[in-house]
């Protein structure tokens, strides 16, 4: 009868371990500067984009100019006993064509933090 | 046996709050909260997009309206609270175990619209808030 204590212990360690996730994802490639520097304003054609960066995952039309989206999210996901929180980043890259399918201007924003791994759901 | 009982009865409690079990709070976010502070530096008329894209990262999301379009960054926060207090009775009735459930919660998203011209140079720009409709909601007849 010794050995109950050791038992019941190790059955709640296994039942409460069992209640734990930890989740990492990633939607879309991550456009890299070394990409973007091929692209230069004023020069680049519309297929000379998509042969650097692929084909985007959405074209938008905007005043006779064309835009490629290039999506790409980062996800992280903790899940310890019964708290759970996912955090999802999102980084995409805009390339604005002008009348004549050349490249007038690329949006991309600075770096974002890496989300963070966290399971605690309350506060910011 | 006695001695038995009351570890035993731990064991259950634990297993019965466990994320496997009755209860989870749950969160998922979606990019950071943009302040009022933070976008200070756009000026209508002068600022380009390209510069608020240095500042607060690529938008989200671009809108062709009419003559203009419109840039736009999401925060959104999503929470949602389940308890099943069916869900012990698998140690008693383990063939058919019945579900009694309560759950809630909210989703809200705070948006940043950025409106430019067709030199992508800031024309306006404005706040949504929702966030506050996220929240935990344990009673669903509220």
């Amino acid at each position: 009868m010794t050995c109950v204590r050791p038992l019941l212990l190790l059955v709640a360690v296994v039942i409460l371990t069992g209640g734990c996730a930890f989740v990492r994802g990633t939607y879309g490639e991550e456009v890299k500067p070394l990409d973007l520097s091929s692209i230069k304003k004023g020069t680049t054609t519309r297929a000379e984009v998509a042969t650097f960066l692929g084909a985007p995952e959405r074209i938008v039309e905007v005043n006779d100019h064309e835009i490629f989206q290039y999506y790409h999210f980062d996800m992280k996901s903790g899940l310890l006993l019964f708290f759970s929180r996912t955090n999802v980043i999102s980084e995409d890259v805009f390339v604005f064509f002008d009348k004549n399918g050349i490249v007038e201007d690329i949006v991309v924003g600075k770096k974002k933090p890496v989300p963070e791994m966290q399971f605690w759901p309350f506060g910011e | 046996m006695r001695f038995l009982v009351r570890p035993f009865a731990l064991c259950l409690l634990i297993a019965s709050l466990t994320s496997c079990g009755p209860v989870i709070w749950q969160r998922l976010t979606l990019n950071q909260p943009i302040t009022k502070d933070e976008v200070a530096f756009i000026h209508e008329g002068q600022t380009y997009l390209s510069e608020v894209a240095q500042e607060l990262g690529a938008p989200d999301e671009i809108l062709n309206l009419k003559n203009r379009l419109v840039a736009r960054y999401h925060f959104s926060d999503t929470r949602y609270f389940r308890i099943n207090f069916g869900w012990g009775l698998r140690f008693f009735i383990p063939y058919y175990t019945p579900d009694l459930v309560l759950s809630g919660g909210g989703s809200g998203t705070d948006v940043f619209d950025v409106a430019c011209d067709s030199h992508l140079v800031v024309q306006e720009t404005s706040f949504a808030f929702h966030k506050s409709s996220s929240r935990f909601n344990f009673w669903p007849w509220d």
